[in-house]
């Protein structure tokens, strides 16, 4: 065979000389390093020496200070198909808690859901999130959720759970069921599939019942709908209908039914046509201060017992025929007054909504709504809501058979009576007396400590689903990551239960795929998230037929205590079924500004009675705040004052959703924070009730620290909130801003004219800008919470919220105007302005803050080193410093400061990859989400055409209901930002603390207020001046 | 009464008959001899101070700034009153040696080595402040413009925290040569007086092979007065420099044009009453009653007396431009929240401290009465160190959005890097009084050919010869 020969090249074909040497030569310089004699005899050795001592010294080093711990980064071996990392993938689920319902669409990276928006697919809630829809990607990540299927040997303590396998659980329960009634008792269910298997449960064991139980009741709504017009039904409201909305402690921007959908609702009432201003008028009727009430255009306060007396009056002045008691505060008669003359020139425009679970004040209400032509207009009785459909009675009544042994078997889903039932120790007493106790609660709660076994469900996020929360309208939940524990959906366990062969999975998807016609049909219900009427269906009334004066003769008329007790709940926490969530703890309360407690709240005056330090200098510096013992229903508690302008004289109210039970069992962030308020309320014989008509407060003679992120509850009058009146506005638009027409004065051009360096900042390309609308922003809260989950906001916990070194880089700040008892409120979202002449930009040292060429003030967090010299130099306070070590991102070891398990490996799944976490000793702040940006510029860019405008959303932005937040290039002469800048809103638009020439890139919109005139010239005068005076701290 | 060569104005400025031997005795002695006890019990206070201030500063840097009470809207608290309150003290230092050498005011020989002692001591605990007060002290390295492997990655030229940096490092170095010149002539003596051998190589290494020669003396002066012109303009720009820190600003309290003279005035303010402080305890200690005479006292006092009136009319200027410029946000930071609310209290310690007791040095008698010069020199310091602290926090936690405001206490190691700094001042001060010449003697010599006693005694055949023969002399000579 012939030996080819392979060259490299010519020198080596012909084999030359040179190339000869070279071969022989491959390595020509000897290395030096070797212990030769040539090497000790060199002339130069001490080189060498030094060379050695060098490098081993350099080495030693390194191998001795740089110990890097190893993280092992597994790669996959085949790419999943449809995961691609770096790029997001989507899935429409739906967000449902208690039958708060909201259709959202989750991200998911690399497989772990870390964000939740809304679904715009959905017209029911048009893509609007609220705070704990946002929250709820982390309760996916709660480290204190049950991780396997056990047996409860110790009940209370969680180390008594004894693992099981589903098979071997199964057989337990299924003896244990065998023969027994068993009862269901569930929260809101609307899910129709769900509904089906469990009626087929409860077939299979005879005698057997569902039990509803709402932790926060709406039966006096349902029972009330029943008496008034035959449905024991919600209906749909439709407040985007409604030019008057009369409010009776219904506090729907906040906590009532659902939210999300009522605030995109409001919102779109509250919108100003520059053109054509008007709005919608919202009166408030409450006892403390709710968040809807702080937005309300007149509020007026009264006594929890009085409401049936207002709600009565109210009926009576619009030609109801009843005799209503009368009421002694000149203020709240002129107000009543007020509704009803606006609802009566409002005729069917008009929506009267109450909080009141006491089923006669319900059927007045209704009696309004039907005065007020309400029905079929705003209130729609065609399609109906399945928000909440508990009836307290029966779950009174289970508690009674528990107690009596008639109950054979109790599985609980969703329900925590041992916390929440308002006589919890006869629950607890009647679940002793149960033979067969099941839960299927996702953490061991207080009523999951007493059960025997005990089947986890999934999160929603790990779920399958379907959701028919008004009827006609459905959404769908699908997993978007396996489960995360050996959980077992509840539908799953029941199907066993059953003996019913089916997965659940199967079972949902073959009763749609049976009722959609076909598999595409299913995938598409899937992929859109939602199926609704093709065309919404004619909004329908109903006949009022309910016996006013029977319920009016029923309200009670007892007079209150000296003092009245009402329970609500806070806009982050809600009912507490998700407090273990770090983020909501540590959101402040859109009216406190207090994070991680409850507290008794009281009016000034009822501090300055209590001794207390009362509003003012010596108030706000100190976060102890004396703690009170409050009584009532004859029960009591021990929690710290907090003064809040604008709750009634008369009137202590608490939030319920604390006092959980041990850390350990509960998690961090929830356990044993607070006080539980529940067992103040009570149970009238139909419905709860939220109040008592009679409560002490006294000194406990003991000091208790609040985290409350703003203490100073006035604006000063500084412009920096403008505000003006609907009516003032239409006479002359250009009032409200008759500071900045000043401005002029100063040249056409004195924007880019007052600075030396005149050309630093031209944005030729992409100029991002924002516009906050404060009449439209409510103050949720959703936004924070939002930008939290996208930036990876660290949570520091309560002792550093008093320290004020919380981190949130979008805060809301809330202040309160005119009479201390009367006040009115303002919301204003707070980020970084992105100035263009920004003063934290030149004041680094090392340059590590610095503007981008699309107008973005950003910062390279790991050129900071910490002098806060930007933080002091910003008007604003928006920058944020990491005091201590939040998430472990220094190499300092056991400094780390973590409340809440927000470090845990399994907690961490939940951080955005595109955004860095930030190392303690460094500054952050709002980046205008610039990785949504950039994601937007290149898929622009991919697709070969300029970026549209609203193809980057900023978090905040896309979490708002009420569309408060409009962002983009201003620019782009299309884009929604420069029209509202530059046709839409002219007369509104304002900066904050323009005159000190920052040259901010967020303007904010004035708010209107729509209210009458006269109050206001009464504002004026010599003692509203005194009580102003007195709000101002 | 001799009336040709002793002015009845002006006193001697060195008391008792003292010769140069007399001098290098009295001056050197202590340093050859055993310190005494006194000298150890504050010496070991000292280091137990410096030790807490070590142990507070680990603290901060492990568990990070937020174990000081400072929060989002105070960013800097007690740490940048220190710095700048320590920085202002090391001006006297300077300002004695560079400004009144060139002004050939013959009473700062018996002060200026301990006063430039003091100005590098407290230049180097002032130091401490910026750097530990930093987030990330690991990265401080981030400040100094080198050429780096991180692309064209400078530093922020328009930061005046930049230029603070420039600022301290020049006059600490500057001062440190201005001292260490002076005391190369005084090592030697020390060296050549030495009985042992070990003092004999240590001082023989400090004093750099002085041999005294004229060769010597006549570069030593040059070099003094080289280092005296550059040192003047630094007295000014240090502290202007540090003010611009807040003048440039735009927060209301701190964004104000008479920064710079008003800080400049204050830093020479406290200095001098901190040299005050300092020298009556160590005349008084080591007997330099003789070098460090009441007319030293006296002369400090009046300069604190005019500066710190400079001062007062700098807070009232403020007073009245907060009024008058018509900005409502300084208007409400001066009136609101600085002369009244919760951190009021500080605005008034700070005027009765420093404009207010001050004005007993109009009068002689309190201007030579130590005990009252002491007390004065206590209670300045204290008002300058409010004047930092009102200037710092009072703008800084209510200032534009009232939803920011926010309150301000010292956590246990803000006051323990305070005091450790104490720690640092007094134990490098003992080191240098046991070490150092506290005087500078060469200086002191130089006088006495013009001053004191002996100058005097030789005078005494001149003044008594009449005066025909005195004039005749003169025109002769």
């Amino acid at each position: 065979m012939e030996q080819k020969k392979y060259w490299k090249g010519l020198e080596e074909l012909h084999n030359t000389a040179s190339h000869q040497e070279a071969v022989a030569n491959e390595f020509r310089d000897e290395l030096p390093f070797e212990e030769s004699e040539s090497l000790l005899n060199a002339t130069t050795p001490r080189r060498d020496f030094l060379k050695y001592l060098g490098f081993t010294t350099a080495a030693a080093t390194i191998a001795a200070s740089c110990e890097i711990p190893v993280k092992k980064a597994i790669p996959y071996v085949n790419k999943p198909e449809d995961i691609t990392p770096g790029v997001p993938n989507l899935y429409a689920s739906t967000y449902v808690q208690d039958g708060e319902f909201v259709p959202v669409v989750v991200k998911t990276r690399e497989g772990r859901p870390i964000k939740i928006e809304g679904n715009d697919l959905s017209t029911v809630t048009g893509g609007s999130t609220t705070a704990r829809v946002q929250g709820s990607v982390l309760g996916l990540y709660d480290v204190a959720r049950l991780r396997f299927p056990a047996i409860n040997s110790k009940p209370g303590n969680k180390d008594g759970l004894q693992e099981q396998g589903f098979a071997e659980i199964d057989k337990a329960i299924l003896a244990a069921l065998a023969g027994k009634t068993a009862v269901l008792l569930t929260s809101t269910i609307t899910s129709p599939s769900t509904k089906k298997v469990i009626g087929e449960f409860l077939a299979k064991y005879p005698g057997s019942r569902h039990v509803t139980y709402d932790t926060v009741s709406y039966a006096g709504m349902i029972l009330a709908n029943e008496a008034s017009y035959g449905k024991r039904a919600l209906p749909s409201y439709h407040f985007e209908n409604a030019k008057v909305v009369v409010n009776f402690g219904a506090d729907f921007l906040g906590t009532w039914l659902n939210p999300a959908e009522f605030t995109k609702q409001f919102g779109e009432t509250r919108k100003i046509n520059q053109a054509k201003p008007e709005m919608s008028k919202h009166f408030a009727f409450e006892s403390t201060m709710s968040l809807t009430g702080a937005n309300a255009d007149e509020r007026y306060t009264h006594r929890p017992s009085e409401l049936g007396a207002v709600v009565l009056n109210l009926y009576a002045a619009l030609g109801g025929a009843v005799s209503a008691p009368a009421i002694s505060d000149a203020r709240l008669k002129e107000g009543i007054a007020k509704a009803a003359k606006a609802i009566k020139e409002n005729q069917g425009k008009t929506l009267v909504v109450a909080g009141s679970n006491d089923v006669n004040i319900q059927i007045i209400v209704n009696a309004i709504n039907n005065l007020a032509g309400a029905n079929g207009t705003t209130i729609d009785w065609n399609t109906t809501a399945n928000y909440r459909q508990g009836i307290d009675s029966d779950m009174v009544k289970l508690v009674e058979d528990m107690n009596a042994g008639t109950v054979g078997a109790l599985l609980v889903y969703g329900a925590n009576p041992v916390y929440d039932y308002f006589d919890a120790a006869k629950f607890k007493a009647g679940l002793a007396k149960v033979a067969t106790t099941i839960s299927f609660n996702d953490r061991y709660d207080e009523t999951t400590e007493l059960v025997k076994y005990i089947v986890p469900a999934h999160h929603y996020l790990e779920s399958w689903g379907d959701v028919e929360a008004k009827s006609g309208y459905y959404s769908f939940i699908q997993p978007t990551i396996a489960p995360l524990f050996k959980t077992r959906a509840f539908e799953q366990s029941l199907l066993t239960w059953t003996s019913n062969p089916t997965v659940w999975e199967d079972y949902l998807k073959s009763a749609w795929i049976a009722k959609l016609g076909s598999q595409e049909a299913w995938d598409k219900a899937l992929q859109d998230g939602v199926i609704e009427p093709a065309t919404a269906p004619a909004l329908g009334g109903a006949t009022f037929s309910g016996n006013v004066a029977d319920a009016a003769a029923k309200i009670p008329t007892k007079k209150g205590g000296e003092l009245e007790l009402v329970l609500y709940e806070k806009v982050a926490i809600g009912n507490g079924k998700e407090a273990n969530n770090p983020w909501l703890q540590e959101m402040p309360d859109p009216i406190t500004r207090s994070t991680w407690d409850n507290y008794a709240l009281i009016s000034n005056t009822l501090a300055k009675k209590l001794n207390s330090r009362v509003l003012g200098d010596d108030y706000e510096i100190h976060a102890e705040k004396k703690v009170l013992k409050i009584k009532a229903n004859g029960k009591e508690v021990e929690l710290p004052l907090l003064i809040l302008p604008g709750i009634h004289k008369e009137v202590i109210a608490i939030a319920v959703g604390y006092g959980r039970g041990k850390k350990e069992n509960i998690g961090k962030a929830a356990g044993e924070v607070g006080q539980n308020a529940y067992p103040f309320v009570s149970f009238n014989g139909t419905t709860f009730d939220y109040f008592s008509t009679s409560a002490t407060a006294e000194d406990a003679g003991k000091m208790y620290p609040i985290g409350l992120t703003q203490t100073h509850n006035s604006y000063e009058g500084r412009p920096i909130v403008k505000e003006t009146t609907l009516e003032e506005f239409i006479k002359n638009p250009k009032e409200v801003n008759a500071d900045r027409e000043a401005l002029e004065h100063y040249g056409k051009d004195f924007r880019r004219d007052a600075t030396l360096y005149r050309d630093q900042h031209t944005n030729l390309g992409i100029k991002w800008g924002m516009s906050i609308d404060l009449n439209t922003c409510f103050g949720c809260g959703a936004c924070t919470i939002a930008c939290q989950a996208e930036n990876n906001v660290s949570v520091v916990g309560k002792e550093q919220v008093v320290l004020a070194h919380e981190m949130h880089w979008l805060r809301i700040d809330r202040y309160f105007s005119g009479d201390e008892n009367n006040p009115e409120v303002v919301f204003q979202p707070m980020l970084c302005q992105h100035c263009d002449n920004a003063p934290c930009e030149n004041v680094c040292p090392v340059a590590a803050t610095n503007h981008s060429s699309e107008g973005i003030n950003q910062m390279a967090y790991n050129r900071c080193i910490g002098t806060r010299y930007c933080a002091n130099n910003c008007p604003y306070k928006v920058r944020r410093f990491n005091w201590r070590d939040w998430n472990g991102a220094d190499s300092f070891e056991g400094n780390l400061h973590d409340t809440g398990d927000m470090n845990d490996d399994l907690t961490r799944m939940v951080l955005n990859p595109d955004v860095v976490v930030r190392a303690r000793g460094t500054m952050e702040k709002c980046s205008f989400c610039v990785q949504r940006l950039q994601d937007a510029k290149l898929a622009a860019k991919k697709a070969g055409h300029p970026m549209k405008d609203g193809a980057a959303k900023t978090a905040c932005q896309q979490a708002c209901s009420a569309d408060a937040i409009v962002f983009g290039n201003v620019n782009d002469k299309d884009s929604a930002i420069y029209k509202l800048r530059n046709e839409l809103q002219t007369d509104r638009l304002y900066y904050v603390l323009e005159e000190t020439h920052v040259l901010p890139s967020i303007n904010y919109l004035a708010k209107i207020r729509n209210k009458d005139a006269a109050p206001k010239a009464e504002a004026h005068g010599h003692g509203a001046e005194a009580h102003k005076e007195a709000a101002h701290h | 009464m001799h009336l040709k060569y002793e002015s009845t104005l002006r006193e001697p400025l060195v008391d008792g008959v003292k010769d140069y031997h007399q001098v290098t005795e009295d001056i050197i002695a202590p340093i050859e001899a055993k310190p005494g006890k006194l000298w150890y019990v504050g010496f070991a206070i000292s280091i137990v101070l410096l030790l807490f201030g070590v142990f507070s500063v680990t603290w901060e840097v492990y568990y990070g700034t937020g174990v000081w009470n400072l929060n989002k809207t105070i960013g800097w608290g007690w740490d940048i009153t220190n710095f700048v309150w320590w920085v202002g003290i090391g001006h006297a230092g300077t300002l004695i040696s560079a400004i009144l050498m060139l002004f050939r005011q013959g009473w700062r020989t018996g002060v200026n080595r301990a006063a430039e002692a003091m100005t590098i001591f407290a230049v180097m605990c002032a130091g401490q402040f910026p750097i530990f007060h930093m987030g990330r002290v690991w990265m401080a390295f981030f400040v100094l413009p080198y050429p780096n492997t991180r692309g064209p990655l400078w530093v922020n030229f328009n930061s005046p925290l930049l230029w603070d940096v420039f600022a301290i490092s020049t006059y600490f170095t500057v001062s440190l040569l201005f001292w260490y010149s002076g005391l190369i002539p005084d090592f030697a003596t020390v060296r050549d007086r030495a009985k042992t051998k070990l003092r004999k190589l240590l001082y023989g290494v400090a004093s750099f092979g002085w041999t005294g020669s004229t060769k010597h003396w006549q570069r030593h002066e040059a070099l003094s007065l080289v280092l005296a012109g550059l040192s003047t303009p630094l007295v000014l720009s240090v502290h202007t420099i540090v003010s611009f820190d807040f003048a440039t600003s735009v927060i209301p309290g701190w964004h104000t044009t008479i920064f710079p003279p008003y800080f400049v005035a204050g830093a020479i303010f406290s200095g001098f009453a901190m040299v005050q402080t300092l020298l009556i305890i160590c005349r008084k200690i080591m007997g330099l009653e003789d070098y460090i005479t009441m007319g030293h006292i006296e002369a400090m006092n009046k300069v604190i007396v005019l500066t710190g009136s400079i001062v007062g009319v700098a807070y009232l200027t403020e007073l009245f431009m907060a009024w008058y410029g018509g900005n409502p946000y300084e208007f409400d930071t001066f009136y609101k929240f600085r002369a009244a609310g919760p951190l009021g209290w500080s605005y008034w310690i700070m005027m009765s401290c420093n404009v207010i007791s001050p004005q007993v040095f109009w009068f002689r008698k309190m201007r030579r009465n130590i005990a009252v010069t002491f007390v004065m020199s206590i209670i300045v310091n204290i008002g300058m160190w409010f004047e930092r602290f009102v200037i710092i926090c009072t703008s800084l936690y209510r200032d534009y959005l009232p939803s920011s405001w926010s309150y301000y206490r010292p956590s246990w190691p803000e006051l323990g890097f305070y005091i450790g700094t104490f720690g640092l001042f007094f134990t490098c001060f003992f080191l240098f009084s046991k070490y150092f010449p506290v005087i500078a003697v060469a200086e002191i010599k130089s006088i006495l050919k013009v001053s004191g006693e002996s100058y005097k005694n030789k005078m005494v055949a001149l003044e008594e010869s009449s005066i025909e023969k005195f004039e005749h002399d003169a025109h002769h000579h």
